[in-house]
């Protein structure tokens, strides 16, 4: 297995992550120790700002952004188990910063150390065999920040497929939107159950007992869909199956 | 046609409950993107494609005053009359005027969005011109009295069993649901209509400004014969149509076809210079183009400019999923899905508008499809916050995000919201799911369960379990 010594990396949580499901950190943490990376949490990170900027709450969003850079300027690498979040910073803070040439180098010194992190593992690491275990049929959706925002694809799929145990079934649509949308979800509803109703089909048709995607916001609309109907198949984030250790917490 | 769109979300819950609606769309949508799929595979220099594309209609903007002056220039030399109207009132306005004036008392039409927007039909009507839509699907929309749900497909919303109903009750013809024989019924009736028509009606999809061309796409054939066999045709195209040459046309062609519908090329593509001249074998005698501005200008000044290339493709209506569910009678206006967000709020006000650019998951389809790139989901997101600074949202959404900001401003006090949340989830949410939100959220939960925060948050667990380090802080 390949070891990259000397890689420090800075762990870019995410407030829903943390909030609601750490065992997603502590996966994504393992995974890059597991490879001989140096991980550190920033402790007095929050969130990017992407609720407030996504609904047009430029100074919200903005007063978020200013507090992100300033936690992780300076940082070498920095890992996020979430596609969205890391495109947030990637692709909209420069837009929020526009006018502010001061603010907006920064945002393109800080947008170009983030990443996702099967992106990471693949890209920057050479990881090609994530070197875990896990049980099951596994169908993967793209999130949408993570494959049209970041052109991230064939990572996750590389990574799951080399895990010993998991047979790797794709599902018709796999990028097709879910209708998370973050306050979306929150505005239309009903659209967003229609969504979400159409990605479960999908999903289903496979057979797989989980889907896994590189998305917090995805997988909480699509696993609260499931709990509420009793299907039969789990939402998991990819970060537990790549470390095998879905739901610990230590 | 009169904009519902405030009605956003009452027009989609009727779009839910309307079972012929769903299987409608479902077929159609998926149809077209297959196509469109195959179509771009086939076609390896799409993406350089669609580089020269958005170059050309960027190029077309960017002069767009001196590209025009030239195409009304070489039009009026190849014995056009062009008028320009400002809005559609005035549209409306010269269209009756120019009816009246060639004694037009029967006209028929190929299929215009831009006719929609102005309500050009009413108009005429209410001046007792018979307007006979020549294109399949606006034939059967007209026949059924309802507005077209897409820009390219008029009546996806209707099935072929509600088509065979519809000729069966307003044509008096027998029962089939076979498409060729519906298409037949629907030419024969429209045969002697083409010829008796003393105008033929049509939008455009180009303008060439260095011939003074009208470029017609169709499918069916009947664009061209609107724009032939008639002794006057009537031309009404926004001036964002222009394209700086006729040699442009191929690139875009291209692309037209392969997005909308996912053919290589659509059946007919005319290109109309002037009126017919001695020796043509066919042509109008007489030739009218209506310029409309409606807003455009304005929308050429300012930061969504870009949104002028469309070139009414309607690829990112197909893609859009929030589209495919609620189709596009939702959206309540001429341009619906994606695009017509963006236009909607542009041409009518966002106040008018305001439900449709907060209408989208951003998932960024429409962007990825554009053939000539318009950043589509950037703009929704733009228009959003010029809602924000014109003081359109809700003052709960303000006051929400306000809160938010002041507890994610300091980890300190996310944590204090974390750990009463913890302590609450604990008492409350024993199988780690919440079944029903409060208030505005209530909708979420409505079918859907909410995680429930986790007793202790990810960095305090971290904390306790490495211990503080300087550097962490
Ligand atoms: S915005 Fe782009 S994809 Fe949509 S109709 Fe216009 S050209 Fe086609």
């Amino acid at each position: 297995m390949a070891q990259k010594r000397g890689i420090s990396v800075s762990l870019f949580s995410t407030c829903l992550a943390d909030t609601f499901f750490p065992s997603v950190c502590f996966a994504t943490v393992a995974v890059l120790e597991r490879f001989g990376v140096d991980v550190r949490v920033p402790l007095s990170q929050t969130c990017c700002g992407q609720p407030a900027f996504n609904s047009g709450n430029r100074k919200e969003a903005r007063r978020m952004a200013a507090k992100f850079l300033s936690v992780f300027q300076g940082e070498e690498h920095i890992v996020t188990p979430s596609g969205s979040c890391a495109a947030m910073v990637k692709h909209e803070y420069p837009v929020l910063f526009r006018d502010e040439p001061r603010m907006l180098s920064l945002a393109y010194h800080v947008a170009g150390r983030v990443f996702e992190l099967s992106q990471f593992l693949v890209d920057v690491l050479g990881v090609d065999d994530p070197g875990s275990t896990y049980r099951g049929k596994v169908t993967y959706h793209d999130s949408c920040h993570l494959k049209r925002g970041l052109g991230v694809a064939d990572a996750p799929r590389t990574l799951l497929k080399a895990i010993r145990g998991v047979e790797f079934v794709e599902m018709e649509e796999s990028d097709r939107c879910c209708g998370f949308g973050g306050v979306f979800s929150v505005k239309y509803p009903h659209i967003s159950c229609r969504m979400a109703d159409r990605k479960i089909e999908r999903i289903l048709e496979t057979g797989a007992q989980v889907v896994t995607s590189g998305d917090i916001g995805c997988l909480m609309n699509i696993g609260g869909t499931i709990s509420r109907s009793g299907y039969p198949v789990r939402a998991v984030h990819i970060a537990e199956i790549l470390a095998g250790s879905e739901g610990a917490v230590p | 046609m009169e904009p519902r769109v405030r009605h956003f979300v009452r027009n989609s819950e009727k779009a839910f409950a309307d079972r012929q609606l769903q299987v409608a769309l479902s077929r159609t949508t998926a149809k077209f993107l297959e196509n469109r799929a195959a179509a771009v595979a086939e076609f390896p220099r799409f993406e350089g494609a669609r580089e020269s594309a958005s170059r050309i209609r960027q190029e077309a903007l960017d002069n767009l005053d001196a590209h025009l002056a030239r195409f009304i220039t070489e039009a009026r030399k190849r014995g056009a009359v062009v008028h320009a109207a400002r809005d559609g009132p005035e549209a409306r306005e010269i269209a009756a005027r120019i009816a009246k004036e060639e004694g037009v008392s029967l006209a028929v039409k190929s299929k215009s969005m831009i006719a929609e927007e102005v309500g050009l039909n009413g108009a005429l009507e209410a001046d007792g011109v018979e307007v006979v839509e020549t294109d399949l699907g606006e034939y059967i929309i007209q026949l059924a009295g309802e507005p077209p749900s897409h820009i390219i497909a008029p009546a996806i919303h209707k099935t072929r069993e509600d088509v065979s109903r519809l000729f069966e009750e307003k044509l008096g013809e027998p029962y089939t649901e076979e498409i060729p024989a519906l298409t037949r019924i629907a030419r024969r009736r429209l045969r002697d209509k083409f010829f008796s028509a003393q105008m033929g009606i049509s939008g455009a999809n180009f303008l060439c400004a260095d011939t003074g061309s009208v470029v017609l796409v169709t499918n069916e054939g009947n664009g061209r014969m609107v724009a032939t066999l008639p002794r006057v045709h009537m031309v009404i195209a926004g001036i964002d149509k222009v394209i700086p040459r006729l040699a442009d046309l191929p690139v875009l062609l291209s692309l037209l076809p392969r997005s909308a519908t996912g053919q290589a090329l659509s059946s007919y593509v005319s290109v109309l210079t002037g009126t017919k001249r001695a020796g043509d074998a066919e042509g109008p005698e007489r030739l009218h183009i209506i310029l409309l501005d409606n807003g455009r200008t304005g929308i050429l000044q300012g930061k969504y400019r870009e949104i002028l290339k469309c070139i009414r493709c309607g690829a990112c209506i197909n893609v859009c999923p929030v589209f495919q569910s609620v189709g596009g009678h939702a959206y309540g206006w001429v341009y619906p899905g994606p695009v017509g967000s963006v236009l909607a709020p542009l041409i009518l006000g966002l106040p008018e508008s305001s439900p449709l650019p907060n209408a989208s998951t951003l998932c960024g389809a429409c962007g990825e499809v554009c053939p000539v790139k318009i950043p589509i989901p950037g703009m929704l997101v733009e228009l959003r916050g010029d809602e924000r600074e014109q003081g359109l949202k809700t003052p709960a959404e303000v006051l929400g995000m306000k809160a938010y900001a002041s507890v994610m401003s300091r980890a300190g006090i996310l944590e204090a919201f974390q750990r009463v949340a913890g302590v609450v989830s604990a008492l409350l949410f024993k199988e780690r799911k919440i079944e029903r939100l409060p208030f505005a959220f209530s909708g979420w939960t409505e079918r859907r369960d909410f995680p429930a925060p986790a007793p202790q948050p990810f960095r305090k667990l971290w904390k306790r379990q490495r211990g503080i380090r300087p550097w962490t802080r």
